[in-house]
C-alpha cells in the first residue's frame, strides 16, 4: 500500500516508499508510518453517520461501523438502502449531515475541497458502469491514475503493465477500450484502481452490468487483491456472491446497519438468535434468513 | 499543474476536437483581424502626426511674377522675426519636382506643368506654432504674398481623426477581448461536455481541479495565439500585397510612407490571444469541476 501527498509522492507502505522525510503536506501520513499503533487503526471507521436526501428521512441513520486493514467487506442491502451513499461518503462525492468518518484516523468529512484529491489518491475506486474512457487505449485508462500523481513515463509503464497482467489483461495495452467486452472493461477499471496500490479498494456493484459467470470472475479478481493486503469494500446486492463466499457482510436496510461475520451462514444463524430473542416460542428456520436477505435484493 | 502532461493531453484534445478547434479558430483570427487593420491604421496616423508634428512650418505661397527682389525683401524681413527658425524659397519647378519625387510610381502626374505650382517661402518655426498665427497675419500685408497655409486647420483635423481613432480601436480591442471570451468560453464548454465523462474519471482518482483544468486552459491559449497569428499573418500578407500600390497616393497626400504595425505591437497582439484564451477558457470552466 502506499499513499500520496500533495505531489503525487509516496507517503509510505509499498515498494515505493522511500521515508515521508519532511514533505509540505503528508496528508495521511499519520495513518501509516513506523508507528505500529497508527498502523494497527482501523482503516476506516464510520461513527453515527446521518445523511439526509430528504428532511426527516435520512438515507443513513446512525450508522456505526469499523473496517479493520485488510478485511473483505461486502456492503448489501435492497436498492435504494444506502450502499451506495455510503461510499460516496467514503470518497467524498457526498458529505455527511451528521457523525464522522475516519480514513486511516483522520476525519474526511472535515476535509476541504482541495484536499479532496488527496484522499482518493488513497483510494481505488470501481463502478458499476465501470467509467472507463471508450476511445482511449486500455494503457492510458490505467495510466492516467498514475499521471495525476506525476510519475514518470518509464514507472507508468511498468506499474500499468503489471496491473494488467494483475487483472488478466497482459499485452492488451494498445487495444481500444470500448472494443473490449463489459467483463474485460471492467477489468481495466479494476487495474486503473489498483494501479496506485490504494489503501482501500471501493467497488460500488462492480458486477452489476455483468453476467453471472463474469460477476464470479470479477468477485476472484477482488479477492485476489484483497489476498495481497488490501482492504476491500465491496458493494452489492447480487445474492449469489454473497452465497459462493464467506466474507463478512454489512447489511444496510432502510438507512440501518447489520452485519454478520462470515458470510451468510453466519447471517442465517445471527438472525435465527434474533428472532428466538425477540419470540421465545417461534422456531425460526435459519435458511428462512437467508432467503429473507435474498428477497430484499 | 504538470506542463508538459497538460500540453500532452490538450494536444489529444484538440485533435480529436478538431473541427470544434478549427471552427473557433476561424471565428477568432477574424476579430484580430479587425483589430489588426485597426492598429495598422492607428500606426500610419500616428506616423503622420509624427511627421508633421516634427517640425512646426507655415508655407507662403507667392504671387505669379513676384519680383526676386521683393521675394529677397520678404526672405529677410520673416528672418529677423521671433520665431522664425529657416527660410527656403521654393520655386515652381522645385514645388512641380518635390511633388513628383513624393509620388513616385503614380502615373499621369509628369504631365502637370510647373505653372500648377505657385513658388512659396517654407518657413520652419522654431517654437513650435505658437507664433504661426502672428507671423501669417504679418505676412499677409506684403503685396507678393497670395496665400498663407499654417496648417492649424489640418492639424486640428488631423488631432480629431487621431482621437477619434485611438477610442475606436480601444472599442475594437475591448470588444475583440469579449468575442474572444466568449468563443473560447463557448468552444472550452463544448469540448468539455464533450469530455465529460474523462473529467468525471481524473477526479475520481483524485485529479486536483488544476490537473484537470490544465489541458483546456492551454487549449484555449493555443485556440486565441494560433488565431492571432493568423490574424498578424494576413493583414501582413495583404499589406505587402497593396504596399507598393498604395503608398505613392498616400505619402504624397500625407508625406509619409505606409508601415506595417511595429513589431512589438505584433508581438503584444499574439500574445493577448493567448492570455484571452487562456482566460477565456479558465473562467468557463469553473462550474465543470464538481465531481
Amino acid at each position: 500500500m502506499v499513499l500520496f501527498d500533495r505531489g503525487g509522492r509516496s507517503l509510505g507502505g509499498g515498494r515505493d516508499n522511500k521515508g515521508s522525510g519532511n514533505r509540505p503536506f503528508a496528508f495521511f501520513r499519520a495513518g501509516l508510518g513506523r508507528d505500529q499503533a497508527v498502523q494497527n487503526r482501523p482503516i476506516l471507521v464510520l461513527e453515527d453517520v446521518f445523511k439526509y436526501h430528504k428532511p426527516d428521512q435520512p438515507t443513513l441513520r446512525g450508522v456505526n461501523l469499523v473496517v479493520e486493514r485488510g478485511e473483505f467487506v461486502f456492503i448489501t442491502g435492497p436498492s435504494g438502502a444506502g450502499k451506495s451513499t455510503l461510499l460516496d461518503l467514503v470518497y467524498r462525492k457526498q458529505q455527511v449531515d451528521e457523525g464522522r468518518i475516519l480514513f486511516s484516523g483522520r476525519d474526511i468529512s472535515r476535509l476541504t475541497a482541495d484536499s479532496i484529491p488527496y484522499l482518493r489518491r488513497n483510494l481505488g475506486i470501481v463502478f458499476q458502469d465501470f467509467k472507463v474512457i471508450a476511445h482511449w487505449t486500455v494503457f492510458e485508462n490505467v495510466a492516467i491514475a498514475l499521471e495525476i500523481l506525476s510519475m514518470p513515463r518509464r514507472l507508468i509503464r511498468s506499474r500499468v503493465s503489471e496491473a494488467l497482467e494483475r487483472v488478466g489483461l497482459a499485452g492488451r495495452g494498445e487495444d481500444t477500450t470500448g472494443n473490449l467486452s463489459g467483463g474485460e472493461q471492467q477489468r481495466v477499471a479494476v487495474a486503473r484502481a489498483i494501479v496506485t496500490e490504494p489503501a482501500l479498494l471501493l467497488a460500488d456493484e462492480p458486477t452489476g452490468n455483468l453476467d453471472p459467470h463474469l460477476a464470479l470472475d470479477i468477485l476472484t479478481l477482488f479477492e485476489e487483491i484483497h489476498a495481497t493486503g488490501t482492504t476491500v469494500l465491496f458493494a452489492t446486492h447480487d445474492h449469489t456472491l454473497l452465497e459462493e463466499r464467506a466474507h463478512r457482510i454489512v447489511y444496510i436496510d432502510d438507512g440501518n446497519v447489520k452485519e454478520a461475520r462470515k458470510g451468510l451462514t453466519d447471517w442465517s444463524t445471527m438472525r435465527a438468535a434474533e428472532i428466538s430473542a425477540s419470540s421465545p416460542g417461534t422456531a425460526a428456520a435459519p435458511r428462512g434468513n437467508v432467503v429473507s436477505l435474498a428477497r430484499s435484493r | 499543474m504538470d506542463l508538459g502532461q497538460a500540453i500532452t493531453r490538450a494536444a489529444r484534445g484538440m485533435r480529436e476536437e478538431a473541427r470544434l478547434h478549427l471552427v473557433a479558430i476561424s471565428s477568432l483570427t477574424i476579430a484580430f483581424f479587425c483589430l489588426g487593420a485597426t492598429l495598422v491604421a492607428m500606426t500610419n496616423l500616428d506616423r503622420v502626426a509624427a511627421r508633421w508634428g516634427e517640425t512646426a512650418r507655415m508655407t507662403i505661397f507667392l504671387r505669379d511674377g513676384a519680383s526676386p527682389q521683393d521675394v529677397t525683401q520678404l526672405r529677410m524681413a520673416l528672418e529677423g522675426v521671433q520665431g522664425v527658425a529657416t527660410v527656403a524659397y521654393v520655386s515652381s519647378e522645385d514645388a512641380r519636382t518635390q511633388f513628383l519625387t513624393d509620388s513616385a510610381g503614380s502615373t499621369g502626374l509628369a504631365a502637370i506643368p510647373a505653372d500648377a505650382f505657385p513658388a512659396s517661402l517654407e518657413v520652419t518655426l522654431s517654437e513650435g506654432t505658437e507664433h504661426a498665427a502672428r507671423i501669417a497675419e504679418r505676412v499677409s500685408s506684403f503685396s507678393i504674398v497670395e496665400d498663407v497655409e499654417t496648417y492649424q486647420g489640418w492639424f486640428h483635423q488631423l488631432e480629431s481623426l487621431m482621437s477619434a481613432g485611438r477610442g475606436a480601436a480601444t472599442g475594437l480591442a475591448v470588444l475583440v477581448m469579449l468575442s474572444v471570451l466568449f468563443v473560447v468560453g463557448s468552444t472550452i464548454r463544448l469540448a468539455v461536455t464533450g469530455r465529460r465523462k474523462e473529467i468525471e474519471v481524473m477526479k475520481l482518482c483524485g485529479a486536483s481541479d488544476s490537473f484537470v483544468r490544465g489541458p483546456f486552459i492551454v487549449e484555449g491559449a493555443v485556440q486565441g495565439f494560433v488565431s492571432a497569428l493568423l490574424a498578424v499573418a494576413m493583414l501582413l500578407a495583404l499589406y505587402l500585397g497593396l504596399h507598393d500600390r498604395v503608398d505613392g497616393v498616400f505619402s504624397a497626400l500625407a508625406g509619409v510612407r505606409t508601415s506595417f504595425m511595429p513589431p512589438l505591437f505584433a508581438l503584444g497582439v499574439l500574445l493577448l490571444g493567448g492570455v484571452i484564451g487562456a482566460a477565456g477558457s479558465a473562467v468557463s470552466l469553473r462550474r465543470y469541476l464538481t465531481v
